[in-house]
């Protein structure tokens, strides 16, 4: 069964045109702590069940999406376009 | 010193000694298309589009949200530069060194393309003017619904090869022809 992924600029596309870039993070101020830096660039909870990743349509707009999904039941709930989502936080 | 330049299509070898005679399925290369790649800068995207719509004689395909590619067969690349040159909040690169047109068509055009991308192409899933950036025998490319039962493919330079030889490979059972094409 293929992954299909609907990407909100092209439409359904197989989970081949895409690459995974791990969990979606906010970024820490650039004044936080070394602590906090640290958990952001190394650590990860690697989750079982529902949780937001970055998803890089490299095979399409070449656009960061947020896929919000279910690893265990492969539900997809949401994909959106991450600089939506930065420009919200502006 | 002076350096004579001859312009050598990537597909020249590929294409040497195909056949003369275009069966109904047939692939053609465009020799010379003049192809940028134009960016709108951000807040600029709705007017960069209005502006590439009507610039005439150039055919406008969807990359991404405020990128497209600008595809001319009848005017030249220095032609459409100089075109193009003057919309403002918009950056430009020329690509008609960099990528290769590919032009599909025949009555089983989408069972070939079937075997090469994985979007639904049905004549009311992708209408005529259609375009977007998808797999193409793994390599991403562009592909434009440009007639009832043809199809334009853009592909980086370096992937053209193999791009052709699989969707000649897939069009193998119906007879695809493949030749060059002016424009
Ligand atoms: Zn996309």
């Amino acid at each position: 069964m293929a992954s299909l992924i609907t990407c909100p600029h092209c439409g359904t596309r197989p989970k081949e045109e895409f690459s995974i870039r791990g969990t979606a993070l906010s970024r820490p101020h650039p004044t936080a702590s070394e602590e906090d830096w640290h958990a952001y660039v190394y650590l990860r909870e690697n989750p079982k069940g529902r949780y937001q990743e970055y998803w890089h349509h490299a095979g399409g707009c070449r656009r960061f999406l947020i896929v919000d999904r279910d690893n265990v039941t492969h539900d997809v709930f949401s994909v959106v376009d991450a600089a939506a989502i930065g420009r919200l936080s502006e | 010193m002076s350096l004579t330049l001859y312009h050598r299509h990537v597909l020249e070898d590929y294409l040497a000694g195909s056949e003369a005679k275009a069966n109904p399925n047939h692939l053609a290369v465009i020799r010379r298309p003049a192809i940028f790649s134009v960016l709108a800068h951000r807040g600029h995207e709705a007017s960069v589009k209005e502006t590439l719509t009507s610039t005439d004689g150039a055919l406008l395909r969807d990359c991404a949200p405020g990128e497209w590619l600008l595809v001319s067969t009848a005017s030249g690349a220095a032609v459409v530069e100089n075109l193009l040159g003057e919309i403002a909040g918009a950056s430009l690169a020329d690509q008609s060194d960099g990528r290769v047109l590919l032009r599909i068509c025949g009555p089983n055009v989408r069972k070939i393309l079937a075997k090469c991308v994985a979007v639904d192409l049905h004549p009311d899933a992708f209408s005529i003017g259609s375009s977007a950036n998808m797999l193409c025998c793994h390599v991403t490319a562009n592909l434009a619904r440009s007639g009832a039962d043809a199809f334009e493919i853009i592909v980086p330079r370096s992937f053209a090869g193999s791009v052709f030889e699989e969707v000649m490979e897939m069009g193998r059972e119906f007879a695809l022809t493949a030749a060059f094409a002016e424009g």
